[in-house]
Formats: C-alpha cells, sequence, structure tokens
C-alpha cells in the first residue's frame, strides 16, 4: 500500500504542474519552460566578446531558466568544422558564426529548424533562414577604422586605402580572416566591380599588397598602438574596444557603405539540448539583450522592436542602414579567390 | 613424451612474451595513429568526380604548391642547423662541466618547453613588431638606421621555432655526449691527437646517433609546426601546416587538405631515412675494423 504513495504524490505533482502552466505562460515573467539540471553546450567566440555575450545573453537566461550554459571557444570556421567531424553526434548544441557558415551548415544538412524560438516572425526576412533553420541575432558594421591623431579628414571611401600618403601605413586582414575577404569584394564594388566581377577588387589589392597583412584581431592593438599603422578595414565593435585601451581611433562608414557581418545562431542537427537551445536563441533576441550587446560591444541589433538609448544610436549604425554582401555568391566563389589572394597578394 | 609437449608448450609461450609486450603499444597505434593515417590516404584519395589522383595532381601541377613545400623544408632545415650549431657546444659543455651548476643549467635550457606554443608566439610578437625589443635594441646599437618589423616575415617564424626546439636538441646531445666515456678522449690524446683532432675523430663520431636524433626530432616538429607559422609568420610566411589548416578548416576542402598531410608525411619520412642513412652509413664504412 505505501509503495504506491510516491506515485500518488506524483499524479498530485503534475496535476499541480499542469494546472499552473496556462498561468505561467500568461503571465509573462516565468515565460521560460523550466530547464533546472538541464545543460547548454554552445559554441563562442573566445575572449572577450564571448565573456560579455555570456554574462549579457547566458547569465541571465540561466537565471531565469535554470540551465547551466557554456560556451566552447572556436573561430567561425573551426567551429563549421567541428559541427562537420561530429555530425550525426553533437557535442555542441549550439553554434554561432560570424562568417555566413549558417547557410554552408544548412546546406549539409547539419542543422535542425528552430521551433521553439517565439521572437523569430519579429526578425526581418533578409536576417533569417526563409526555412527557419538559422538566425542572425545581431549585425556587425564594417568600415574603415583609422587614426584620428594621423589622418585629419575622416576616410569616407575603401578607394582611400590606395591614398599615397598612407602608404605604408595602412594594414588589412588576410583573407581567411573574413573581413579580408569582405575588403576584397568592397574594393571591387568601389572600383566599379563587385561580387560578380571581382577583377577591380584584384586589381587594386595588389597596389597595397605590400602593406601590413595580419590574420587576427589580437593583431590589432599593437598595430594601432605602435602609431605606424593609421588605416585598416575593420568594425565598429574592434574599434570600440581599442578605443577603450585608450587609443584615438575613430569608425569611418564608407560610402560604399557598411558591409554587415550577421552573428547568427543555429542548433546542430540531432542535439541533445535543442529544447534548450531553442529557448537560449530567444533569449537572444530580447530587446532587452539587445540593447545589452550594442552597449557594452557596439554590436547593432537584429530584432527592430530594440530601441536603442539615444547615447547609443549615434554609435551603432542600424540595421536596416547597412550595405548587405551577397553571401551566397562570396561562399561559391571563396577557395577559388582565396586560392588566386595567397598566389598574388600573399606572396 | 609428455616432458617434450611441455618443453615445446613453454617455447611457444616463451614466443608469445614478446607479442604481449609489444601488443599494448601496437594497439594504441593502431587505433590512434595508424586507422587515422588510413583514413586519411582514403579521403585524399577522393574528389568530387570519385576516387582518384586528382587531389596529388592538382599538388604536383602546381609550382605554387611545390614553393610552400620547398618553404617548409627551407625552415625545417634552417632551424635544425641552427639549433645543431647552438646547441652542440652547449650540450658539450653541460655534459663534460664538473660544476654544481650544470644540472640547473640543464634544467633552464629546458623552461621555454614549459610554456605554450601559442604565449610563447605572442611573447616573440611583443619582440617582434616594429617598435619591440629587438628593432629598438638593433637601433640603440646603431646596427640598423630604421625601425625593422621582423613581425610577419620567415626570418621571424625561424628564430622562433629555434628557440622552442633548442632544448630538444639540447637535451639529446647532452644524454649522448655524457654516455661518452672521457677516457676515450685521453687515449686518442695520449696516442697523439690534438684536442680538437680528439673531439672531431672520436667524441663527435661516437655522438654521431645523438645528432642524428636530435636533428630529425626538431626538424620533424620544425616542419609540422603550426602555431608560431601562423601567429609570428602571418599571411606571407605559407608553410605545409598552415596550408593543411587552410584548406580543411577555412576552405572545407578536405581531400586536398588530406593529400598536403600526405605528401609532407611522405616526404619527412623519405628525407629522415636518407639523413639517417648517410650519416650512420657514413660513420660505418670508416669506423676502423
Amino acid at each position: 500500500m505505501a509503495a504506491y504513495t510516491p506515485d500518488r504524490r506524483q499524479i498530485l505533482a503534475a496535476l499541480a504542474a499542469s494546472a499552473t502552466t496556462p498561468f505561467a505562460a500568461s503571465s509573462g515573467f516565468a515565460q521560460a519552460p523550466s530547464f533546472s539540471g538541464r545543460k547548454l553546450v554552445s559554441s563562442g567566440f573566445g575572449g572577450s566578446t564571448m565573456d560579455i555575450i555570456q554574462s549579457a545573453i547566458f547569465t541571465p537566461f540561466d537565471k531565469q531558466s535554470g540551465a547551466a550554459s557554456t560556451q566552447v571557444p572556436m573561430q567561425s570556421a573551426a567551429a563549421l568544422a567541428r559541427m562537420k567531424a561530429e555530425a550525426g553526434n553533437p557535442q555542441i548544441d549550439m553554434f554561432q558564426f560570424s562568417g555566413g557558415q549558417e547557410a554552408y551548415a544548412k546546406e549539409e544538412g547539419l542543422t535542425q529548424p528552430l521551433t521553439g524560438v517565439s521572437r523569430l516572425g519579429k526578425i526581418p526576412a533578409g536576417l533569417k533562414d526563409p526555412d527557419g533553420q538559422w538566425v542572425t541575432w545581431a549585425v556587425i558594421a564594417e568600415g574603415i577604422v583609422y587614426r584620428k591623431d594621423k589622418i585629419a579628414t575622416p576616410p569616407t571611401s575603401y578607394k582611400d586605402f590606395l591614398k599615397p600618403e598612407y602608404r605604408g601605413h595602412v594594414a588589412f586582414p588576410t583573407i581567411t580572416n573574413g573581413y579580408g575577404m569582405d575588403f576584397l569584394v568592397m574594393l571591387a564594388k568601389a572600383f566599379g566591380g563587385g561580387e560578380d566581377n571581382i577583377e577591380p577588387g584584384f586589381t587594386a589589392m595588389k597596389q597595397i599588397k605590400s602593406e601590413t597583412i595580419f590574420k587576427a584581431a589580437s593583431d590589432l592593438p599593437t598595430l594601432f598602438g605602435q602609431g605606424d599603422i593609421w588605416i585598416m578595414p575593420y568594425d565598429t565593435g574592434n574599434t570600440f574596444k581599442i578605443q577603450q585601451s585608450g587609443l584615438p581611433v575613430a569608425f569611418a562608414t564608407p560610402q560604399e557603405g557598411s558591409p554587415a557581418v550577421f552573428i547568427t545562431a543555429c542548433i546542430a542537427k540531432g542535439a541533445k539540448n535543442a529544447d534548450v537551445a531553442n529557448a537560449a536563441i530567444d533569449a537572444m533576441l530580447k530587446p532587452e539583450a539587445q540593447i545589452e550587446i550594442a552597449r557594452t560591444m557596439r554590436w547593432t541589433a537584429s530584432n527592430p522592436e530594440t530601441k536603442l538609448p539615444a547615447d547609443l544610436a549615434g554609435e551603432v549604425p542600424a540595421v536596416d542602414k547597412l550595405a548587405q554582401l551577397d553571401r551566397g555568391k562570396i561562399n561559391a566563389m571563396r577557395a577559388a579567390w582565396t586560392d588566386r589572394w595567397n598566389r598574388e597578394i600573399a606572396r | 613424451m609428455t616432458a617434450e609437449r611441455q618443453g615445446a608448450g613453454a617455447r611457444r609461450q616463451a614466443a608469445l612474451v614478446p607479442i604481449l609486450l609489444f601488443a599494448p603499444c601496437v594497439l594504441v597505434y593502431a587505433i590512434f595513429f595508424i586507422w587515422p593515417q588510413a583514413s586519411l590516404l582514403a579521403i585524399s584519395a577522393s574528389s568530387k568526380s570519385g576516387p582518384g589522383l586528382d587531389q596529388y595532381a592538382r599538388f604536383f601541377g602546381d609550382s605554387y604548391y611545390w614553393e610552400i613545400l620547398g618553404r617548409t623544408l627551407g625552415m625545417g632545415i634552417t632551424v635544425t642547423v641552427i639549433t645543431l650549431v647552438l646547441g652542440l657546444p652547449t650540450a658539450y659543455v653541460l655534459a663534460r662541466s664538473q660544476s654544481r651548476w650544470a644540472g640547473l643549467l640543464l634544467l633552464l635550457t629546458t623552461f621555454p618547453l614549459l610554456v605554450s606554443a601559442v604565449v610563447r608566439s605572442f611573447g616573440w610578437m611583443v619582440l617582434f613588431f616594429r617598435d619591440g625589443l629587438v628593432s629598438r635594441t638593433l637601433l640603440a646599437l646603431g646596427l640598423i638606421d630604421r625601425p625593422v618589423q621582423t613581425m610577419y616575415t620567415m626570418t621571424g617564424v625561424i628564430i622562433a621555432l629555434a628557440q622552442v626546439l633548442l632544448p630538444l636538441m639540447v637535451l639529446t646531445l647532452h644524454g649522448v655526449f655524457k654516455s661518452i666515456d672521457r677516457d676515450l678522449e685521453y687515449a686518442a690524446m695520449s696516442l697523439g691527437a690534438r684536442p680538437a683532432v680528439a673531439l672531431g675523430l672520436v667524441t663527435l663520431r661516437l655522438a654521431r646517433g645523438g645528432i642524428v636524433a636530435g636533428s630529425l626530432l626538431v626538424f620533424s616538429l620544425a616542419i609540422s609546426a603550426f602555431a608560431t607559422p601562423s601567429l609570428v609568420g602571418g599571411a606571407r610566411a605559407n608553410v605545409m601546416a598552415t596550408a593543411i589548416y587552410e584548406q580543411t578548416v577555412e576552405l572545407l576542402d578536405w581531400p586536398f587538405g588530406a593529400a598536403l598531410a600526405a605528401i609532407l608525411l611522405v616526404v619527412v619520412l623519405g628525407l629522415s631515412l636518407a639523413y639517417g642513412a648517410l650519416i650512420e652509413g657514413r660513420g660505418e664504412l670508416e669506423a676502423p675494423r
């Protein structure tokens, strides 16, 4: 007889839970399902970026949902390789990409539809997958970063990189850095080409091929700090970081437009904690979280309902003000252009 | 009859012993080395049009990849020569020293090994940038008249690699020099050889094995190094390891990446065997009977 008691208790508990669920869902503040005792493993971008995302997004999410989220640092390309290697048995539930890798991941069947992201409908069509396999949760504006003390008139165009007075003071990232690829495409656009005609880009870049070429954003503070680098193509987020370290740098939006980098999130097919990942991605799209990301990193919000405070709005370009590159075309040409870049620019 | 059978059984058991002793090591290598290498070869023999040697044709038909291979081997040989030139006298002096500080000095030479390759590379970056210590020191000494940047150059990669691989050379040679009986040198000198001749004819010849081992160790680690060429060398110091990374991780062209890895392995294996045969073989021919 006593053996049945726990069962009855469980039934009662279940009844109580089902009775409170509609109330919780309608009450607003407790809408996130409880994931207490559950884990979420996401790829992260490493360094301070990862720490900021952790405290702006995952820590509040964990607090509200009871889950324990961790980010594993890896750059986007490495993350995609990991996703591919672990296909079918993913050890990482959720992936964050910054280089357009989500499209490839979807094409290869490595992702699954976002089924529990209630704010997905708020995100503009260009910023998410039409089949709902990935969503952009933040956007980084690229443009021209320059030393205010060395360059008096703010640069206005990608053509400015070829100015003779900047010779010996230009730096740009390698093509595998992502921004290096966008720089090539924007140079092509500035000189009458584009994704379909990359030739002008290579012609222009050949003129500055003997300038400093770097691989990672970690070199940026040193390059600007030692004084002989005045101008390079990079983004708002890193400009902000370098400003915080006390260097006189500024960001300029080129007249050709600021290429936008989509910071996307997607869920690995077969992920053990797909439900937690869905809720976490929903939390990323919350206006509060997006304001926090804009405040701490100067990344542009992807949810148009996000209303930035006036002081921030001036520093972070709005999402509809950004130029968008045809990532599909670029991805299709990536291998060929990388090969050509290695031969013609890095040699 | 029974005794004979028992004897045969014991012999069989005795024959089993080396197999059993080898088994764990062979098993570990089979699972973690031979199997992955075999799958790598299998991947490298595939292409969009089906199985074939397209990837290898692409490599050998393109002077650009020959250049990368040549740069890699040149880097490995330069680093090996530098570590040998610096490590040989250091190891000899440390091995022959009667000082009680010798042990501590040997320990000190191994310190670079205790720091991760990435951290060490960042250290070199601080030194190698245009306003870094290297440039400033050379300027102050009047050796150069304008700041020089060693960062993003092959020179920087070679210096950084030689620094980290030097301890391996010193440790290998130190052990060998220690094991050479000093009396052999004295014997040579008592028979009329000048110290330099005794050193060359006796000590260095006996240390041949150690020189081969140290060189091969340094060479193979240098040409497969990734972090240092990538961080210090940047885009212009493209070597096999960084090319493999680019193909597999950034361009997701696994077949070509696997082919690069296989080519590197075969070239290293061939060079190592040739080098070993050259030094060991010549020694045998000249060795007094």
